[in-house]
């Protein structure tokens, strides 16, 4: 594991997006990957606030698009953060606060498309969230909390 | 004249304390100024979305009603932002790109201030389902260009003109 985590990190591609000297390489992925954070978890945490029933005049059904730029933004995420992953694997990858990242973004998207399910799949949405669509909203309200507090702490934790 | 305000106020009391601070504070400032980005980006950014003509069913008062969740999130980063600054003035006084980082928060201040005093009426008082006006989908976009200003500056700090001013 170690070995094959070495060898991505210095692989090409790994090198350049370290340490090629341009604004392109790091510098700007590690931006995209700001931006693509608040594609993601601020759509999903104004979703999650009306569905807890803030700003109640606000019809539900106005936010599936929502998902449209939450997507974007995971696109957006996905991609800078594997080529972020590749340029330090060796050096992340077996932090456990960079497992614990992963695995609440893993656990916040099976909310995020469960609560989805629970609210958009029928028709107009319900305008009051059914109680399983509430306690969702206020896991996804955590999850993506948790997520952005391991990723700032990767920086930190050895 | 700013070299003498950044040592001036590197030594105050207030900036001594945080530079002693925890090792904890650093961190946990970094994480709210993350937050608190997503939450004024995610609500002002549904509010430029309905300026410029989507969610069009909804009136922009509805729309509007969320924005103190994103006050929320501007004065996490107001307050985390000043506690940066504060305890390592001359990494910001000294980087062109944190007074770019400034310039746009001036910008996306002075366009909100636009808004709710020449517009803020009327659009409120714009029925569902119409076109916005031209202004207002100008105001939109000034606004969603600042704040991705700010995003980039704020990003691009310690990587563009953090070496200009290292002897301040």
């Amino acid at each position: 594991m170690e070995e094959f985590l070495l060898k991505l990190q210095e692989s090409d591609f790994g090198v350049w997006v370290s340490a090629a000297p341009t604004l392109l390489a790091y510098p700007t992925i590690l931006m995209l990957h700001t931006v693509g954070l608040a594609m993601i978890v601020g759509p999903a945490w104004v979703l999650d606030v009306r569905l807890l029933g803030y700003g109640a005049r606000l019809p539900v059904e106005a936010l599936r698009g929502a998902f449209r730029i939450m997507w974007i933004g995971f696109f957006i995420n996905a991609s800078t953060g594997i080529a972020l992953f590749i340029s330090e694997a060796d050096d992340k990858g077996m932090r456990w606060i960079f497992w614990v990242k992963l695995a609440s973004i893993a656990i916040a998207l099976v909310v995020t498309s469960r609560l989805r399910r629970a609210v958009f799949s029928g028709g107009v949405a319900p305008d009051v969230a059914p109680p399983r669509a509430r306690s969702l909203a206020k896991a996804s309200l955590v999850l993506w909390l948790v997520a952005i507090t391991a990723g700032r702490l990767m920086a930190y934790v050895k | 004249m700013l070299l003498p305000f950044a040592s001036w106020l590197h030594n105050t009391s207030i900036s001594l304390a945080l530079q002693q601070q925890v090792a904890w504070l650093w961190p946990f400032c970094e994480t709210l100024h993350f937050a608190g980005l997503a939450l004024l980006l995610g609500v002002a950014g549904m509010f430029d979305l309905r300026l410029m003509g989507f969610m069009k069913q909804v009136p922009i008062s509805v729309v509007k009603e969320f924005m103190p969740w994103a006050l929320v999130g501007f004065t996490l980063n107001l307050m985390t932002g000043v506690i940066f600054v504060v305890s390592q003035p001359a990494q910001y006084f000294g980087n062109p790109t944190w007074w770019l980082k400034v310039t746009f928060l001036i910008i996306a201040g002075a366009n909100a201030f636009i808004f709710e005093t020449a517009y803020g009426r009327r659009a409120a008082a714009l029925p569902a389902g119409e076109d916005t006006p031209t202004a207002l989908k100008i105001i939109a976009a000034v606004s969603l260009i600042s704040w991705a200003g700010v995003l980039w500056a704020g990003r691009m700090l310690p990587f563009l003109g953090a070496g200009v001013g290292a002897g301040l």
